[in-house]
């Protein structure tokens, strides 16, 4: 079987700084894959690289049969890939309902009409509304994104996310900074909005992420040392050695 | 439905008192309602720039000025051209003038953008003072107005109230668009711009794009203000394609307030009454427009407009408070 998303050999190094080693990944349609490892591992990079925010320094990346590696950020986007950000990356100024109305309407081709009114379209005013409600935020959707409480502004980072409608979602930390019951209310919201979709977390909290995934890549050093089913990974020796320690 | 009414009201109200003007105002004062109308235009299409989509540019007069000037020069070379060929040549200078060099900036953003399109701008005045044979150089060209026609009727656009109402119509309708442009799927992607760029490419927008579609909409809508410009003066000069223009555009905008679309346009009115009013009583006008600006932007930053909607929050506000102290 080949995998939906393939990440074939991916070096990034950043002025001679070797960030990624060559990194191997699978992932097959509807998997939810978590990336774990200790900070400075380079998961945010190889989040960056996939997306397209940066180019790799060399190696492939195939998604949906086509190479993706080194397109620019929009064009993977409209291939069907959303990402979110490890700190709050929003529209501040806008409102809430602005701020998803951008992903909505991007993935509906309303991106540079000069004639036709995107608020006035009532088909993307529901699909807007039905994600907000998802998320939690519809009673806010006339707030600036900037008055939102952080808890808020992390849900709306996942509304914008899933505003293109994406078959593959990418999550940067989702929970960061989160109280454990925060953390607990914000895994329920994910499970809940990627189903269906292929979904790539990357995660420190370990409760997390041996709960939400299917798969769990383990990265050291700008290298994947493991990557296999949960109960495989808590049991890796490499694993345990360079990450999880001993318990 | 109460929303629309209580925006359209205001627009409706100023229109009809547009139109009446020529009835109660003098030929002296007509001609600077029309200059306003002009540059309400150029300012308004500044404001896409400075206040919508965050992007500071210096070089908005090389789009005015070069349409000023292509339209006063077809007018004086091409015999027995009509007024709307005139202005379309200016305006589709001024658009391709946007193609090119939108197409050289798209990548720049901040004192980058601003200090290239100050260059560019440079270059245009550079261009204009030096090709005397052409242009004029400092002494400018006198332009006659040509004739207006429409399909086969004639418009008779010599006087001060014909030309006023010509204006009027035209750049009215032009800025009526602009404002329903900036609640356009692409007037929204503007503020996109200015919110959050990084952001706004991984949800499937190009930004070299929407930049480069902006700086050829505010070059031509630039264009079209400075086509009307030369045809009201009847006299184009380097001063239209001169970086002062171009801060001027920046004073009007930044005095009116860039946060409201109508911020820009009440600039251009104070600024004009202003400058109009020291000047007929001192020599010395620009040093008290000068203290007046310093004085502003000091003190409210937010402009005219911006000073208005925080006056309009507080007697809310104050309602609200008292209200509340009512039901208690």
């Amino acid at each position: 079987m080949t995998a939906y998303l393939e990440i074939r050999d991916v070096h990034k190094d950043f002025s001679g700084l070797q960030v990624l080693t060559g990194i191997n990944l699978a992932i097959r349609e509807g998997e939810r894959h978590a990336l774990i490892g200790p900070n400075g591992a380079g998961k945010t990079t190889l989040f960056n690289i996939i997306s397209g925010k940066y180019r790799p320094s060399s190696g492939s990346i195939i998604f949906r049969g086509q190479e993706i590696a080194g397109k620019p950020p929009h064009v993977i986007n409209r291939i069907g890939m959303a990402r979110s950000f490890q700190i709050t990356n929003v529209f501040h100024e806008l409102t809430v309902f602005e701020n998803v109305m951008a992903g909505v309407r991007s993935r509906a081709g309303l991106r540079y009409n000069f004639f036709r009114r995107p608020e006035a379209n009532s088909y993307l005013v529901q699909k807007v509304e039905d994600i907000l409600k998802n998320v939690g935020l519809l009673d806010v959707k006339d707030i600036p994104a900037s008055a939102l409480s952080y808890g808020q502004q992390r849900a709306l980072e996942l509304g914008i996310a899933l505003s293109t409608e994406p078959e593959i979602i990418l999550l940067d930390e989702p929970t960061a900074g989160m109280t454990r019951e925060e953390t607990e209310q914000a895994i329920k919201l994910i499970d809940r909005v990627t189903k269906g979709r292929t979904l790539i977390i990357i995660e420190h909290d370990m409760d997390v992420v041996f709960s939400l995934a299917d798969i769990i890549s383990v990265l050291h050093y700008g290298t994947i040392i493991a990557s296999d089913v949960p109960e495989k990974i808590r049991t890796d020796q490499r694993v345990k050695d360079a990450y999880l320690g001993e318990g | 439905m109460k929303a629309k009414i209580s925006l359209i009201l205001p627009i409706i109200s100023v229109l009809v008192l547009l139109l009446l003007m020529p009835l109660v105002l003098k030929n002296y004062h007509l001609n600077i309602l029309t200059e306003i109308i002009i540059f309400a235009l150029y300012a308004v299409s500044y404001n896409l720039l400075l206040g919508y989509a965050g992007l500071l540019s210096f070089g908005h007069a090389m789009f005015f000025g070069l349409a000023a000037f292509v339209t006063g020069i077809a007018i004086i070379h091409l015999k027995g051209i009509g007024m709307i060929t005139a202005i379309f040549l200016g305006v589709f200078s001024a658009f391709l003038a946007g193609v090119v060099i939108g197409s050289l900036l798209l990548r720049h953003k901040g004192s980058y953008f601003a200090l290239l399109t100050l260059a560019f701008n440079a270059l245009f005045y550079a261009v204009a003072t030096k090709w005397h044979s052409v242009t004029g150089g400092d002494d400018g060209l006198n332009v006659p107005r040509p004739e207006l026609n429409v399909i086969f009727a004639k418009i008779p656009v010599e006087t001060v109230p014909q030309f006023y109402y010509f204006t009027l119509i035209v750049l009215g309708i032009v800025i009526l668009f602009v404002w329903f442009f900036t609640r356009t799927a692409m007037g929204k992607t503007v503020l996109l711009m200015r919110e959050n760029e990084e952001r706004m490419k991984f949800i499937g927008y190009s930004t070299n794009l929407s930049r480069l579609i902006l700086f050829i909409f505010t070059g031509t809508l630039a264009g079209l203000a400075g086509a009307f410009y030369t045809l009201h003066f009847r006299f184009v000069s380097i001063s239209a394609i001169s970086v002062e223009m171009t801060t001027v555009v920046l004073l009007m905008t930044f005095v009116g307030g860039t946060r409201t679309f109508w911020g820009p346009i009440l600039g251009v009115f104070v600024y004009i009454i202003l400058q109009n009013y020291l000047s007929d009583i001192t020599d010395r006008w620009p040093l008290f427009m000068g203290l007046i600006f310093v004085f502003m932007v000091l003190f409210i930053p937010g402009g005219l407009s911006g000073f208005i909607m925080d006056m309009k929050e507080r007697v809310a506000k104050k309602r609200e408070v008292a209200l509340e102290g009512n039901q208690l």
